[in-house]
């Protein structure tokens, strides 16, 4: 069982749609202030990196059940030019882009569970989920 | 039409009170805005209130920063205040410090802060 | 179930049950029944015994509440899943023990028999335990949620002065929580200065460490200041020698201390007056 949406992301106003889109869910499932902060601070990272990088991708937004647990699942999904460094844009600080750097191992800290798969000149998937407790 | 953040001028300060959730383009010309603001009237201090925003992720968190230095080069003092609970927890796990920004809990508190500081 | 074998254990079991007593108090020298009072091991042993005969007796429904009731008792008095095993292999032993020493069981049927017994054992083991594991699971959980109530509030002691005493280990999973409600009752009760008190807290490792300063930066990002108080000597030995730099901190050893500081920073201090 699972309810899904998603926004293309292709313009800078995409991001906001995305993330306005994932708060109202994050509401819905029943998270809190603080969940809900997080998943759309996630969510922003995660389309605002397919916008810089890949040019354009597609965030998607769904609403899992496992057993007793609820959930969100993010999936932010590109064909842009994928990651060749993974182990470096996991680290802090790191950036190709005069950035924080803060995105990817913030949005790791953020989640529950975060999964890349990325391929160079292929694109990349990142898969982040977040349980209600 | 693009809305913009309207920039107040009380005494030697600038208030600015972000209502809005801030997309890209709004938080770049903000930071434009304010520039040119303190340039026009030789603002010592400057108090940016966010208590209306309910999340702030590394981009706005990297303008933020940037104005605040910015605003110092210029010779002007910046308090942040209203950070809200949920805001301050993701910036923290983003791991964003925010390290030498002054802070208070509101407006009010943060005039006074902004004050005491100009004063020493 | 076999009728002869059903009477001959209603029959016997007093006898049994004194074996079953004999073996547990045999356990490494008596360990198992050392913390308890011989009237709770003659009610428990009792309790047992009722539960065997029940099993032979009644309805699957009418037993499965009977277990979940023996299961929650053990439960209550702290008997471990290593006890609750022990015990039910025991009970099999004393069964056996008492049938060979009574001639019940010889050369010719004991093949049956065992095959009997069996069946009717380890099913009811197995229920038995599960019953046991799902309540000392709930136990756990109530004693955790519990002691997550009990970590994570924020007293307002002063005007612009509040206190957070935490007690207890902190994993990840609590120091969210307390960073939560850190935050939410500094906004709330608009509080200038909050001391964290962490006199109750057994070990302060990196990962303790760590969260209490991240709490300690979230709370000037909302615009407050963060003390960390009751440091204990062992406490700032381990802090020291495991390179943890707490020197954006302000940090004393005592409540007391840290309180007068508070007062100092919000402009205000304690003076004694005269009597008139
Ligand atoms: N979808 C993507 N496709 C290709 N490269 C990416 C993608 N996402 C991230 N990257 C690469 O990973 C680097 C680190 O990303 P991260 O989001 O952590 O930091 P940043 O975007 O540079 O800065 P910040 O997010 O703090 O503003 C980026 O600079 C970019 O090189
Ligand atoms: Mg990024």
């Amino acid at each position: 069982m699972s309810i899904e949406s998603s926004v293309d992301i292709i313009t800078e106003w995409d991001i906001v749609a995305a993330r306005q889109l994932g708060r109202n869910e994050a509401k819905e499932v029943g998270f809190g202030t603080v969940d809900q902060a997080r998943i759309t601070t996630a969510i922003s990272e995660l389309a605002r990196n397919i916008y810089l990088y890949a040019g354009k991708g597609k965030i998607t937004i769904e609403r899992i059940a496992d057993g007793a647990m609820k959930g969100i699942v993010i999936i932010a999904a590109d064909q842009g030019p994928g990651i060749p460094d993974l182990r470096k844009v996991m680290e802090d600080g790191y950036t190709t882009s005069g950035g924080l750097g803060a995105g990817m191992p913030g949005v790791k800290r953020l989640m529950d569970d975060f999964k890349v798969d990325t391929e160079v000149g292929v694109g990349t998937t990142i898969t982040a989920t977040k349980w209600l407790r | 039409m693009r809305t913009r953040i309207p920039i107040l001028k009380l005494r030697d300060t600038l208030i600015v009170s972000i209502q809005w959730e801030l997309d890209d383009q709004m938080a770049l010309s903000f930071q434009e805005d304010l520039l040119n603001k303190l340039h026009s009237t030789a603002a010592r201090g400057v108090v940016i209130d966010l208590t209306s925003i309910d999340f702030i992720d590394s981009f706005i968190a990297k303008v933020l920063g940037d104005v605040i230095s910015m605003s110092g080069l210029m010779g002007a003092k910046v308090v942040i205040t209203g950070i809200q609970p949920a805001v301050a927890i993701t910036l923290i796990e983003l791991g964003i410090r925010l390290e030498d920004v002054s802070t208070a809990l509101d407006l009010e508190n943060g005039l006074e802060k902004l004050e005491r500081e100009l004063e020493d | 179930m076999n009728v002869t074998l059903a009477s001959y254990i209603r029959e016997n079991l007093n006898p049994i049950l004194e074996s079953w007593k004999q073996f547990m108090e045999e356990e490494e020298e008596g360990k198992f029944f050392q913390i308890m009072s011989d009237d709770m091991i003659d009610s428990t042993a009792h309790e047992l015994g009722e539960l065997m005969i029940f099993s032979l007796t009644e309805n699957n429904q009418e037993f499965a509440r009977k277990v979940e009731e023996f299961s929650v008792k053990m439960a209550r008095h702290g008997w471990s899943i290593s006890f609750v095993m022990k015990a039910l292999t025991n009970f099999t032993e004393a069964i056996y023990h008492h049938m060979g020493q009574t001639g019940f069981l010889n050369d010719n049927n004991s093949g049956n028999y065992i095959r009997l017994i069996n069946n009717w054992l380890t099913p009811l083991n197995h229920s038995i335990v599960e019953a046991y594991s799902k309540t000392w699971e709930r136990t756990v959980q109530l004693q955790k949620m519990a002691l997550q109530e009990l970590s994570a509030s924020l007293i307002p002691v002063f005007d612009k002065i509040s206190v957070m005493p935490l007690v207890g280990t902190i994993d990840t999973e609590r120091a969210k929580l307390i960073m939560e409600n850190l935050l939410q009752g500094v906004v709330k009760h608009r509080s200038e200065v909050v001391l964290l008190d962490i006199t109750g807290v057994p070990v302060v490792d990196t990962m303790v460490a760590h969260h209490i300063i991240q709490a300690a930066d979230a709370v000037r990002l909302v615009g407050a200041k963060c003390m960390l108080v009751g440091i204990r000597p062992e406490i700032a030995q381990t802090i020291v020698a495991l390179g943890i730099n707490l020197n954006d901190f302000t940090t004393t050893s005592t409540l007391q201390r840290g309180m007068e500081q508070a007062l100092a920073i919000t402009n205000r201090q304690i003076v004694e007056v005269e009597e008139q």
